[in-house]
């Protein structure tokens, strides 16, 4: 049987295919970062409208920073599944979203 | 935000939040000998440790913050403080740790203060500052 792209090599261990793939294909870690970001912001804003008829944004966007940094520290374990720049960034959104919810704050909430 | 207490409390968790986060990664890559650190990149690190300074020094400053304001008197038939000294830490620290934690995002994301963005966060920086300002003025003096 042919294929149409060269075989992972998988006697080094079942995360040395993740590598591979994630050689062939760079970008693929930076949009499962960004599936998990929009899918905690927008599944959260979308929720908290249809219960209270309002959403708390800037919490979101700071959950979502935060739950999008786990796969991304997780990630920087082993070499080849993200670059350094893509891991400062993710924290560099945490921040950003940290700036937006401490400001956001009402007196009677923080 | 509604008064100079909750400024300066959101200021202060940002710093804290910052300090937190840089904190976990960094230990994170540490404690599991990870492949990437952000600890080894300049930027991030001179950040942390800059934050960490400046949370340090507005320990420091409240502390003597705290015994100015008990020391300070207010003369007969004045109704308000000789001298703002009392807020010091509010004007030094808090704002100098502000700008040195949006510095790793502008640089990461934004391309740097020189960017066509980066005006975008010395005017916020400079906003906060002067409400800062003003919070002062209106604690000092009444509303302004």
């Amino acid at each position: 049987m042919s294929y149409l792209y060269e075989l992972p090599n998988a006697t080094s261990g079942l995360d040395a295919i993740v590598i591979d793939t994630f050689n062939v294909f760079p970008f693929m870690s930076s949009l499962i970062l960004l599936f998990v970001y929009l899918t905690v912001f927008l599944g959260g804003i979308t929720r908290q409208t249809i219960k209270s008829g309002t959403a708390d944004y800037s919490a979101w966007a700071l959950i979502a920073a935060m739950a999008t940094l786990l796969p991304a520290l997780i990630f920087s374990i082993s070499g080849g599944f993200i670059q350094l720049d893509w891991l400062i960034i993710v924290v560099a959104l945490n921040i950003l979203g940290a700036i937006w919810f401490f400001l956001d704050r009402k007196p009677s909430e923080i | 935000m509604g008064s100079q207490i909750s400024l300066t409390i959101s200021i202060t968790m940002i710093v804290l939040f910052s300090i937190a986060i840089f904190g976990f990664a960094i230990s994170f890559g540490n404690d599991n000998d990870a492949d990437m650190n952000i600890g080894s990149d300049s930027v991030v690190a001179s950040s942390y440790n800059l934050n960490k300074g400046n949370a340090s020094q507005f320990s420091t400053e409240s502390e003597d913050t705290y015994t100015s304001i008990l020391e300070t008197t207010i003369a007969e038939g004045s109704d308000s403080l000789p001298s703002a000294a009392p807020f010091s830490p509010t004007r030094g620290s808090l704002v100098g740790s502000l700008k040195n934690i949006v510095t790793l995002p502008i640089n990461s994301i934004f391309g740097g203060w020189g960017s066509p963005f980066g005006i975008f966060f010395t005017v916020l920086i400079s906003i906060i500052t002067l409400m800062f300002a003003l919070y002062l003025l209106k604690t000092l003096r009444g509303n302004p």
